[in-house]
């Protein structure tokens, strides 16, 4: 896997980290993530942030990132899809499909009912033209375009109060979902699920934070050692800045495009 | 290059407005409250206030109105951040016209949250919380149907958590007819022990994540 990574441009930082309130009660990280770069500069991310409430919101988020990047990572994913928004957009919602089809058969195989696996999930495609997006419940995905332009691709979604979210797992979760095609000159991409949404989003306007952002992308623009990259993420994640305000699990993937 | 560069000292974060958690506590300061039952009640509140602030998250996130029911219906604190919370001293007097009081706390919640919606404040489920030691008295019965009725679709539409507190002489199968969520009764005059419990509550509310049920803490100080 290492031969696609060497000769693409793409550079990708990410990280998943427990939050402080979940290290206090003793909870596992219930965030995943997982990404591939695919031949011809094709970037997939996935990522999840399993329920809080379900009692394997943990295992929920693992098998869908996993399951839908394993489904990418096997089609064929050509000209010809990429250059039209409703392939690009079918591919996503079969994606999604697939993922809750995982989920949904892992809990039957464990004896457990599809909601104590309840995650959200965030699957993205880039291409250094294009940028394709479906989310299903909250969380941000993001997209900056060679004029310096950073577009909010998704928004976090959660019902009128802030502790209510849907899920993949959920009856009308495909009805639920964000799909979002971006045709631009790409040059970064950023996703992140609901713990760091409050500091990487200006909530009020719905507009992604440009000083939040922007220092993250320089990052990844110059990483030369992944594993270096990827520390100096986990530490950031953990510092006191972060924890002060918030106490969630904290997930974020970063990539950038050398045009 | 990677040296210098310390994301945690280069990034900046969106200073987005606290979510708010907003609790009504709808009380009864009727005649029949005089003496011992309204002082240890304010003794109560003062100990919710004390509560409240230990936990900084909830001093910033809890937002407390109160109203009293007794001849008349008086807004005595409008929605304030737990922090900023002056807890009032109440007295007693008249009759207990709860059907109003019932319609005032949910118009006042309705309007808060229309006010966080104009200005892009995040909130949770919000709580309102009836203390009475007697039943409705001195208003028609058509406005306490219509009341009752109003709370039941509410709670149904998941707008509001209503709990109903019942302290001594309450008449606990009329309350129970009223409110959706069974009364409690409190033991005794208990106050300082519910609203110490009332404060844990929507301090684990206030922390919870996107899509958390939260389970409450044990209640030690009541009854069903």
């Amino acid at each position: 896997m290492n031969t696609f990574r060497q000769i693409s441009q793409w550079r990708v930082v990410a990280a998943s980290v427990c939050g402080t309130s979940h290290l206090k009660n003793k909870q596992l990280c219930q965030d995943a993530h997982d990404w591939q770069i695919l031949p011809n500069n094709v970037l997939v991310i996935a990522v999840a942030d399993g329920a809080g409430s379900a009692s394997l919101g943990q295992v929920g988020a693992k098998i869908a990132v996993e399951a839908a990047i394993a489904h990418l990572a096997y089609q064929e994913i050509s000209d010809e899809i990429l250059a039209q928004d409703l392939l690009l957009s079918d591919l996503l919602t079969q994606t999604t499909l697939v993922a809750r089809k995982s989920v949904i058969a892992e809990a039957a195989a464990c004896n457990h009912e599809p909601h104590d696996l309840a995650t959200t999930l965030i699957i993205m495609l880039a291409t250094p033209f294009v940028v394709a997006v479906s989310q299903i419940g909250d969380g941000l995905a993001v997209a900056q375009d060679s004029t310096g332009g950073l577009s909010a691709l998704t928004v976090p979604k959660c019902g009128e109060y802030i502790n209510e979210t849907t899920f993949l797992t959920a009856a009308d979760a495909l009805n639920t979902a964000q799909i979002k095609v971006w045709r631009e000159k790409i040059v970064n991409i950023g996703v992140l699920t609901d713990g760091l949404q409050m500091l990487a989003l200006n909530m009020i306007v719905g507009e992604p934070h440009k000083p939040f952002f922007l220092p993250l992308f320089a990052f990844v623009a110059q990483t030369e050692d992944k594993l270096i990259a990827q520390e100096e993420l986990v530490k950031f994640l953990c510092s006191e800045r972060i924890s002060q305000r918030t106490d969630d699990d904290l997930t974020l993937v970063i990539a950038a495009f050398h045009h | 290059m990677l040296d210098t560069l310390k994301l945690d000292e280069v990034v900046e974060f969106a200073e987005n407005p606290e979510p708010r958690c907003p609790c009504v506590l709808l009380l009864d300061t009727s005649g029949s409250m005089q003496g011992e039952r309204i002082e240890a009640l304010n003794q109560g509140l003062l100990s919710l206030k004390d509560e409240l602030v230990k936990n900084s998250l909830a001093a910033r996130r809890v937002e407390v109105a109160v109203i009293t029911f007794d001849t008349s219906i008086t807004v005595v604190q409008d929605f304030i951040t737990a922090d900023q919370f002056n807890p009032p001293i109440l007295t007693a007097q008249g009759l207990t016209t709860m059907g109003a009081g019932i319609n005032k706390a949910l118009d006042m919640i309705q309007e808060r949250k229309s006010q966080y919606r104009n200005n892009g404040i995040a909130y949770y489920r919000p709580w309102v919380f009836m203390i009475t030691d007697g039943e409705p008295q001195g208003e028609l019965e058509s406005v306490i149907e219509k009341a009752s009725e109003r709370l039941q679709g509410d709670e149904a539409n998941k707008r509001v958590a209503f709990f109903t507190v019942g302290v001594e002489n309450a008449n606990m199968t009329r309350l129970n007819q009223i409110a959706v969520r069974t009364p409690l009764k409190l033991n005794g005059l208990n106050f300082i022990e519910m609203f110490v419990w009332l404060s844990a509550s929507m301090s684990v509310v206030s922390h919870s994540q996107l899509d958390e049920q939260v389970a409450l803490p044990p209640i030690g100080w009541g009854s069903v």
